[in-house]
């Protein structure tokens, strides 16, 4: 890696067992025999979003229901982080099953934002973002279904990856929503990105939706020169920005990159599709969520609620082990997925993601990466934030749920100080050109100043 | 009353794969409970599906047989429903985009073909077995997540005996493909038998289903006793109601499961863990090019180059295991009617008698073949021939029990002659006889060497020669 702090599992841990009582971000604290395996990663330390299966390492995924769930077998990238020399410190926590944005629907509580504890650090990988800003580790996996590594990047300041759709295998990944699902993870420099995807990306046999596409060494190949780079400002969403101070922020990083000789064009997405990103989100997420978890019935697994036969148990089960929240969108995913429903509900936002996705795909017709805000606030306080995102809200707060929706690689990358809190920007690219998002990034990154960004524990 | 009869049927059938529709768990029937499975068939969190090509391969295969147009772009979805024996709470099928629709088979009911249409085949993914005793309820996952194809008949079946003929022809395709062990008893071929009846065709009456016929001899009385049982209400004026029933054998009629309350909603979606699944065409031809031999067309062969009855080739083709060892047979010897009638007589009864099947013949085919030729060859008589057989099936070598048992045929003129005369010195009243044109003392005097000789003496040989010295007397 190439940031020297933390680079050891002991220190790690120590850090992390300091900040636990004010963060709460971590579920359950790992203590393995160090890895002795010489690999990309030997001896970092590395935290692991609470739904990445761990052979014998309580996986929760911070729901009640896995409360007590320690998985037989690891996911495909535990192995390969095992394979290059990682050492796992901590399982970190997430709102329930992923549903959430906050970070404060998980079943050990809210988690705070290491810059300001009384504002959330995002979600879900709140745990996992809020440990890396916090100077715990350097590297730590989440998933990404609607921003959920991104989002909480930016509110923590850190540099927050979800690659191409298929990029890194998903087995062994507690689900969200199959088709939304990324693996994505947090680091506080654009090279150490580069050298985790690396590590975790490649063909998984036990992923059908796992990409054969070669994976390139892109921290070596790493490169910020500009010429010839055709960055798209995203117009549609910097337009909602109201934060000034942030407008001028992203508007003097889009002078520097204009500097350093990148051709600087607008690029906007029809508005009536923006509008639309977040109910055809929660309704294609929700609906997939509710067959995802049809699993967790305290029949095989984690958590039992006993019954007179086994359609209580399940039905016991289910009431108990989950969150009101939780329910609640199954309600919601079931309901857009009756036979009577799927046409104008579940169907119909299929149908519309995909317009929405061709409209997405035209703006990189004439660019290399699409540029904007990650998001248009700074985060917000724990008292303040709802719960749920079942209200309306702009669509700014939710335009990177379109990388979710078109597969493709985006990065989030801090960008400066709003009010003493990070803010960031969000990068993306056309699939599989992982090695031209870091490219860039690298340059953004060199503009801003903020490599390696975070608070010493 | 007559009433129209309309039955339509679905069958599940097992796939013969080795491992699971999306896992690597091995598929075996009869193991220790719970002991072929794996995370993805136990539903864990965070497994994937990956399908089976063998699965897929095999699919293909019934398709092509049953002359369906074939769906190229493999597509799965979920039937979503909460179920105990249901471990993700969800079953991967193939709703919307089945891999085989518009097919038929053909069938044949005393003597009369009828072509019976199939509406769709799909894949999917089995259940797990469970287990209800007084002392709870047990799952076994060893069957969850076996690969199954379902085969759906349009309703074009209007009796028991062609419901029966429909489920029976499925069976023995399906056998001879390769594809199923198609074994009802055991549940690797399920079939579910919808009736109903009507005053005439162009109306449908209310169906009722039948669960769980673990025999084609059963498919045919539930369906009899289910007409019986629906004409009797009918009759009477009471209304059919929309059930699931059983057929209770030893009450020889079908029992009430459990009412149809509405259609369950299932909410069918695509499964978004395996994209569509282009296939590669010459791997599909290459598939479909590499049939085995159909039961239709092997009765075919066999009448026209072995010039049996469709009697015999029928029965030979029925089981496709006796049919097979005929072949094997064949190879050894050139009497193929011979050999027909003793596969389907002596060798038959052998194994029922002794519970076995064709799969588990205890004497070669080379020593049946061999057994056959030196009978035809006249070495031994048929009546020796039985009692070499049944040493045969011992897995002896007929020659050697033959020679064992001393029972080799005299076919040496010399040897023959010397008794021949010695017998017609002993018998000049037969001679006499003979001459008077009692031509019966022949067959006497033929008796008399056989004797002499015990049994050794070839009977046509000796006939021969005593005709011969007879007339020189």
């Amino acid at each position: 890696m190439e940031i020297s702090n933390c680079v050891n599992k002991n220190v790690a841990i120590e850090k992390i067992n300091a900040v636990q009582p004010k963060l709460n971000a971590v579920v359950t604290m790992v203590d393995e025999a160090d890895n002795t395996k010489e690999g990309k990663l030997s001896g970092v330390p590395v935290a692991l979003k609470d739904n990445i299966s761990t052979c014998g390492i309580r996986t929760t995924a911070s729901s009640r229901i896995l409360d007590n769930y320690v998985p037989v077998y690891d996911a495909t990238i535990v192995k390969k982080l095992r394979e290059a020399g990682a050492d796992f410190v901590c399982k970190a926590s997430m709102d329930e099953l992923g549903m959430g944005g906050t970070n404060k629907n998980a079943y050990t509580g809210a988690v705070h934002n290491p810059y300001d504890l009384d504002r959330i650090p995002g979600g879900s990988s709140g745990g996992c973002a809020a440990l890396v800003a916090a100077g715990c580790v350097p590297l730590a996996i989440g998933t990404d279904t609607g921003d959920s590594v991104r989002k909480p990047a930016a509110y923590c300041g850190v540099v927050g990856v979800k690659p191409t759709y298929g990029r890194i295998s998903r087995y062994g990944i507690i689900p969200y929503a199959s088709s939304l699902d990324h693996v994505g993870y947090f680091t506080t420099n654009v090279k150490d990105a580069a050298l985790a995807l690396e590590v975790l990306a490649g063909r998984d046999d036990h992923d059908m939706t796992s990409s054969y596409e070669e994976v390139k060494e892109y921290s070596k190949l790493l490169n910020g020169d500009l010429t010839n780079k055709t960055i798209g400002v995203f117009k549609t969403v910097i337009d909602e920005v109201e934060n000034e101070e942030l407008k001028a922020q992203f508007n003097a990083l889009v002078s520097k990159l204009e500097e350093k000789g990148a051709k600087i064009v607008e690029v906007e997405m029809p508005k009536e599709y923006m509008e639309l990103i977040a109910p055809v989100y929660k309704t294609i997420a929700n609906a997939e969520a509710t067959a995802n978890h049809s699993n967790l019935d305290g029949i095989r697994f984690g958590m039992r609620e006993e019954g007179q036969d086994l359609e209580e148990v399940m039905t016991n089960t289910r009431t108990k082990g989950f969150s009101s929240y939780v329910r609640a969108r199954f309600v919601i995913g079931s309901y857009s997925l009756f036979e009577e429903n799927q046409d104008r509900l579940f169907r119909k936002a299929q149908k519309i993601r995909r317009l929405i996705v061709q409209a997405y795909a035209k703006m990189f017709e004439e660019c290399d990466a699409v540029l904007s805000v990650a998001a248009p606030t700074i985060a917000p306080l724990i008292n303040e934030s709802t719960n749920v995102r079942f209200g309306v809200s702009s669509f700014a707060e939710e335009h990177m749920q379109l990388q979710n929706f078109s597969g493709y690689p985006s990065i989030t990358l801090p960008l400066g100080k709003v009010d003493s809190m990070p803010v960031a920007v969000n990068l993306t690219c056309k699939p599989f050109e992982e090695q031209k998002m870091f490219d860039v990034s690298s340059a953004i990154e060199e503009c801003t100043g903020l490599k390696g960004q975070c608070l010493e524990g | 009353m007559n009433y129209f009869v309309t039955i339509g049927i679905e069958i599940h059938c097992e796939l013969k794969t080795n491992t699971k529709m999306f896992s690597g768990a091995p598929v075996r029937f009869g193991e220790i409970a719970n002991t072929c499975t794996s995370v993805v068939d136990l539903g864990h969190p965070g497994c994937l599906p990956c399908v089976n090509k063998e699965a897929v391969a095999l699919a293909i295969k019934a398709c092509t047989a049953m002359h369906c147009d074939l769906e190229t772009l493999v597509r799965f979805d979920r039937k979503n429903y909460y179920y105990s024996d249901l471990p993700k709470g969800f079953q991967i099928t193939q709703q919307f985009h089945p891999i085989g629709t518009n097919g038929y088979v053909e069938i044949d009911v005393d003597g009369e073909k009828k072509q019976i249409r199939i509406e769709r085949i799909h894949m999917e993914e089995d259940t797990a077995k469970q287990f209800h005793k007084d002392t709870g309820t047990y799952i076994d996952f060893n069957r969850a997540g076996t690969p199954l194809i379902e085969i759906v008949s349009k309703p074009d079946m209007h009796s028991a005996k062609e419901a029966a003929a429909y489920v029976e022809t499925l069976r023995k395709n399906l056998l001879y493909l390769n594809v199923s062990d198609v074994k009802m008893e055991e549940g690797s071929m399920r079939c579910d038998v919808n009736i109903s009846l009507s005053k005439d065709k162009d109306t449908l009456g209310t169906k009722t289903e039948i669960k769980n016929l673990n025999s084609i001899a059963n498919v045919q009385k539930a369906v009899q006793a289910e007409i019986e049982r629906q004409s009797a209400l009918l009759d009477a004026g009471e209304k059919v109601e929309q059930a699931t029933r059983r057929y209770d054998e030893a009450q020889k009629t079908t029992i009430l499961m459990r009412k149809k309350e509405g259609n369950v909603d299932y909410k069918y979606f695509p499964e978004p863990n395996i994209f569509p699944i282009q296939l590669d065409l010459d791997w599909v031809k290459s598939i479909q090019d590499n049939l085995e031999e159909l039961p239709d067309a092997r009765l075919a062969r066999f009448m026209k180059d072995y010039e049996l009855s469709e009697y015999d080739a029928g029965v030979l083709v029925s089981d496709r295991e006796m049919a097979d060892f005929f072949e094997e047979v064949l190879k050894s010897t050139k009497f193929a009617k011979k050999a027909c009638n003793w596969i389907i007589g002596d060798v038959s009864a052998y194994l029922n008698k002794n519970n076995l099947s064709f799969a588990k013949v205890p004497c070669s085919s080379e020593n049946l073949a061999s057994l056959i030729n030196v009978i035809e060859a006249g070495e031994i008589s048929g009546k020796q021939g039985k009692v070499v057989f049944e040493e045969v099936m011992q897995g002896k070598d007929p020659k050697k029990v033959i020679e064992e048992k001393g029972m080799k045929q005299v076919s040496d003129d010399g040897a023959i002659l010397a008794i021949v005369n010695s017998v017609l010195d002993a018998n000049p009243q037969s001679i006499e006889d003979f001459k008077n044109g009692k031509d019966r003392a022949v067959g006497f005097l033929v008796g008399q060497v056989m004797k002499a000789s015990r049994g050794q003496a070839n009977p046509k040989r000796t006939n021969e020669l005593i005709q011969e010295e007879l007339k020189k007397r």
